[in-house]
This record gives C-alpha cells, sequence and structure tokens, in this order.
C-alpha cells in the first residue's frame, strides 16, 4: 500500500481517494480532494494559501527544520524482503515518530510562549498608562492639602517661638 | 475577509471565468516557465521557426507570460504593461514543485524557496550582446 502526498496542502492521500492530473510534461500531480484540485486548477500558490502544509512551514508556524524529518524518504531503490530488517524498521518508525512530535510540540510550545510574553507587557503598560480609570487622581486631595497647611502652619510657629527667645536674650 | 480567500463578484457569474480553467485551454504553469528561462530552452523558444498556426508565426514570444505577439511592437507594448511586470515579480521566488509538497509534508527538510533576479527577455538578449 503506497500513501501519496498531496501536491497542494501536502497531506496523505490513502488508496482509492484523491485524484491525479498528469500534465504534458508527464509530471504527475496528486490530489486529496476536490478542494485542492480546484485550487490547483485555479493556479493557486499553496505558499500563500494559509491551510495548507506549505504555508505554516514557510510562514514559521511550524517546524520545518529538523534532522527527525530525514527519516521518511522516498527511496527509489528496491529492497529484499528481510523479516529482521522489516521489524527493526518499524521499531525504528515508532521511536522516530515519537521524537519527531515531540520536537514539533515543543516548536509550537516555544513560539506561543514569545506572544504570551509580549501579552502581558502590553497588560502592564495599560494598567499603568490608564490607572486613572480605576483610581482617581483628585482621590484625597482635600485631605492632602490640609495636611500640607498644617505643617506650614506648625513651621510658622516654631520660627515665631525662636524670635521671642532672641527677644528676650 | 483580508487576503487571499476574497472572492470577486463578477457580473453575469463566474461563466467564462470556469471556461478558463478547463484543460483544453490550460496554460503553462510558472515551473514550466522556469524550465524554459534556462539559457537553451529559451534560445530554442525565441528563435523559433516560422508556425503559420502561432500569432505573428511564433516569431514574437514573450518568454516569462509564455504568450506570442503578432509583431514586434505588439511584443514592445507588452513588456511595459501590469500583466507582464506582475509576472515577472511572480517569477522572481522559485516556483512550487512536488518535491517542495513532498518536504512540507515532513519528507526531508523544508527551506524557504530563494530570491532570484528576473530581467524582461530584450535586456537578456543586449546583456548578451555586451558581453560578445
Amino acid at each position: 500500500m503506497r500513501i501519496d502526498v498531496c501536491y497542494f496542502c501536502s497531506s496523505k492521500i490513502y488508496p482509492g481517494h484523491g485524484i491525479q492530473f498528469v500534465r504534458n510534461d508527464c509530471k504527475i500531480f496528486k490530489f486529496c480532494r476536490s478542494k485542492c484540485h480546484r485550487a490547483f486548477k485555479r493556479k493557486k500558490n499553496p505558499r500563500k494559501v494559509k491551510w495548507t502544509k506549505a504555508y505554516r512551514k514557510t510562514v514559521g508556524k511550524e517546524l520545518a527544520i529538523d534532522p527527525a524529518f530525514e527519516f521518511e524518504r522516498r527511496r527509489n531503490i528496491p529492497i529484499k524482503y528481510d523479516r529482521e530488517l522489516w521489524q527493526k524498521t518499524l521499531e525504528a518508525i515508532k521511536k522516530v515518530e515519537g521524537i519527531k512530535n515531540k520536537r514539533q510540540a515543543a516548536y509550537i510550545m516555544q513560539r506561543l510562549r514569545k506572544g504570551r510574553e509580549i501579552e502581558t507587557q502590553r497588560d502592564i503598560r495599560e494598567v499603568q498608562r490608564d490607572l486613572s480609570l480605576i483610581k482617581s487622581p483628585a482621590a484625597g486631595l482635600k485631605e492632602r492639602m490640609a495636611m500640607e497647611e498644617a505643617i506650614v502652619e506648625e513651621e510658622h510657629d516654631s520660627d515665631m517661638e525662636e524670635q521671642v527667645v532672641e527677644v528676650m536674650e | 475577509m483580508p487576503g487571499p480567500y476574497r472572492r470577486k463578484k463578477v457580473p453575469g457569474g463566474d461563466g467564462h471565468i470556469r471556461k478558463k480553467l478547463k484543460t483544453k485551454r490550460k496554460t503553462k504553469d510558472l515551473d514550466q516557465i522556469d524550465v524554459d528561462l534556462k539559457d537553451e530552452n529559451a534560445k530554442r523558444l525565441l528563435n523559433q521557426e516560422i508556425n503559420s498556426d502561432k500569432p505573428g508565426e511564433a516569431q514574437h514570444y514573450c518568454l516569462h507570460c509564455a504568450r506570442y505577439f503578432i509583431d514586434n511592437t505588439a511584443l514592445q507594448d507588452h513588456f511595459r504593461t501590469k500583466v507582464h511586470k506582475r509576472r515577472l515579480k511572480a517569477l522572481e521566488l522559485e516556483p512550487y514543485s512536488i518535491e517542495e509538497s513532498e518536504r512540507a509534508a515532513g519528507q526531508g527538510n523544508y527551506r524557504a524557496p530563494k530570491m532570484r533576479k528576473i530581467v524582461t527577455q530584450d535586456s537578456i538578449k543586449n546583456m548578451e550582446v555586451t558581453v560578445e
């Protein structure tokens, strides 16, 4: 059983699904569904259509460069059936798949973390700017004024007392 | 909606657009044109034999737009059009290919396409003259 890759969205094409187009230069374009086929006929660029893998990788939404991607490849070399090799590859596939999934998830999480940092900074800035909405700058203004006046009066009183003392001497 | 999802409304339905999209009327894709731009292919296409079935007997061909024109003035006018300039711009990035779709699917590393410098064929001819 061969699982092909869609030309437009790079998804898997299982047997019995999709359609293929053979161009007059013998190149075979495989499509997973009519949506992709139609987009191809309209000459859409998969790199610019947001739901394709090509878009997500060019824009940096998903992990694009990693040694884990080197495992799965089309190798046009016929290999003689060997039970041991077969079993080993099956095990390797599982392991590589696990590693790949972990790395891809980590990449996305790291990407999102940056967004969260920016978000918190933005929130802090907003609170600082609009603090007047929470607490009026005029709150407690009268009390503060009264306090200041009282302090000034006290200072005056002490000055007067000093003068009186000087005169007495 | 912004971006490529916008559907442009056209008067009288999109029948004439559908017609353009038939395989019968298929025009060259960007990756085919990219192959045409290689030196040996470009020479073959720019110096074609006289073919009375083609416009202008296949003597005035625009490489980038894959179009025949009836005479040299029409070709030169075409070089000044928006269609042609837009096509040059589209060819600046390496065209999308089947291999790239496989790389995007996780078969090998996905590297960003390269930018290239694309100039109209006339200036290519002039450059050749200066080199000689």
